[in-house]
């Protein structure tokens, strides 16, 4: 059994002066954004074809509508692979048009400090 | 091809169709016999005209087989009495599937006026002519798809007829058939619970685009071979636009396109979709999922792979069983004979593919109530 361990990754500050990170701990690389208030550490590898999707646009999408109908929504709550353009959500890392989700880990903000666990 | 085995009881006891063909092609065997249901302001342009919507290529000799003439000389598939027996009885075949021969491009005649009244001329004289025949006949409702709006008027005006099992028109075509301005036919068609058929043949004809982006191709060889990526182009289309999605209901019938060409298309649309879904909203799934529930294929001219498993594995990799219908194309020359056509099939496919999966598309659960030769004339 492994034990996870908290890593110090970077100032609340600069993540959002920056708009997203990308740390590097140990051999991974992992991408933070901050939706909703809420940080979130996303592994910066694509399920779909290893492409560094944390590098991606964060934008909004076209939701699920009627036969053409377009309903524009969830704005900075999406990321989209720089690749191949997969969109994920970046509260749940759940690819919108299928099954695979990208590879997260538990962040949290201590005193202006960003902390995930791995 | 009448073994017992191959007789399926129904819940009801009686029998279950043997073999079901869902593309024969019945003919008018002289203009004339069309003038009676067609308005007198058509006549000379229908006789002197015909359907007028031109090209077509030079084939082995003509479209039809050379044996299918009718015993009084007349064109192949013009007589009710001789097709039955010509076809029906001697493999045993239950149901055939009425899809009309020189006219179905009728919706590529550059005058759509001349385009609905032909249509609707043809499909009285097929309840006439073919349906009043024999109950083994079952038509298809010819419509002009250049005219949506006048089309699925003519939907409305024979879906009242029982023996009409489908709409059908022609793959050739200005513009992709999932486009919106289609909508009306599919509309009418989902109302009366009517699948919606195409048959190929007219690409590169009349106001038709080109048989393929590239233009045309030098030769009927050339040509006959490329047809499918119209058909893909179509299937294509219909997913990606919300047709499905539209008119949940609703089943299309890709009649004489192939279908060894459907894994690579499902597996290309479930591959673009996932990057690109924010472009077709409406779609709730896979584009691969529209197409096993609302696509269905016929058989003939089927794939001929040299080895037998290959054609098993296309059908494994397009994994619905309850896409694909037998059909002959009688009496055309790329037949299909029913008794030897499928048999590099796994058996239980073979099995509904003969009946069950036109069984349950058109309805048709029990053979028909009709003896050897029992034509009304």
């Amino acid at each position: 059994m492994t034990t996870k361990t908290r890593h110090d990754v970077a100032s609340l500050e600069e993540l959002r002066e920056k708009g997203r990170l990308i740390v590097q701990v140990g051999k991974a690389e992992i991408g933070l954004f901050e939706v909703d208030g809420e940080v979130r550490a996303w592994r910066n590898l694509c399920p779909h074809a290893f492409a560094p999707v944390c590098e991606g646009r964060v934008c909004g999408t076209r939701l699920a509508s009627n036969v053409y109908e377009y309903v524009y929504g969830r704005d900075q709550e999406i990321l989209r692979c720089p690749w191949h353009g997969w969109e994920f959500d970046l509260k749940t890392g759940q690819h919108l048009a299928g099954e695979q989700k990208l590879r997260g880990y538990k962040a949290e903000v201590e005193e202006g400090r960003v902390y995930i666990e791995m | 091809m009448t073994d017992s085995s191959r007789i399926a009881q129904t819940e009801e006891g009686a029998e279950a169709p043997r073999i079901i063909d869902a593309d024969v092609h019945n003919a008018i065997g002289h203009k004339d016999h069309l003038l009676p249901f067609l308005p007198k302001a058509f006549h000379e342009q229908w006789l002197r005209g015909g359907p007028g919507y031109g090209g077509g290529y030079y084939g082995n000799n003509s479209v039809n087989r050379s044996d299918a003439v009718t015993d009084t000389g007349g064109a192949p598939g013009s007589d009710p009495l001789f097709l039955k027996k010509h076809h029906l009885d001697r493999y045993g075949i239950d149901y055939a599937v009425l899809t009309g021969s020189g006219i179905l491009g009728i919706s590529l005649n550059p005058d759509p006026d001349f385009g609905n009244a032909v249509a609707s001329a043809y499909n009285d004289w097929l309840v006439e002519t073919w349906l009043k025949a024999s109950p083994q006949y079952k038509g298809s409702i010819l419509v002009n798809h250049s005219d949506p709006p006048e089309a699925a008027k003519e939907i409305e005006r024979m879906a009242r007829h029982k023996d009409m099992v489908q709409v059908i028109m022609c793959s050739g075509s200005r513009q992709l058939f999932g486009q919106r301005v289609f909508h009306p036919i599919y509309e009418a068609a989902a109302r009366h619970n009517l699948p919606v058929a195409i048959h190929p043949g007219t690409e590169g004809r009349g106001i038709a685009g080109p048989p393929t982006p590239s233009g045309h191709p030098t030769r009927y060889l050339e040509w006959h071979n490329i047809l499918p990526t119209n058909y893909m182009a179509h299937v294509n289309s219909l997913v990606c636009e919300g047709v499905f999605e539209k008119f949940p209901e609703m089943v299309f019938v890709a009649i004489e396109g192939g279908l060894a060409w459907l894994p690579h298309l499902m597996w290309r649309m479930d591959k673009n979709y996932k990057g690109l879904r924010d472009t077709v909203p409406w779609l709730k799934k896979l584009p691969s999922e529209y197409i096993r529930k609302h696509i269905r294929l016929t058989t003939q001219p089927i794939e001929e792979p040299e080895r037998k498993d290959h054609l098993n594995a296309i059908f494994d990799m397009i994994d619905a069983d309850h896409m694909v219908m037998f059909s002959s194309d009688y009496p055309h020359w790329d037949f299909d004979n029913p008794q030897i056509a499928l048999q590099q099939i796994r058996k239980p496919l073979r099995d509904r593919i003969f009946a069950r999966n036109a069984m349950d598309l058109y309805g048709l659960h029990t053979r028909p109530q009709v003896g050897e030769g029992a034509v009304r004339a």
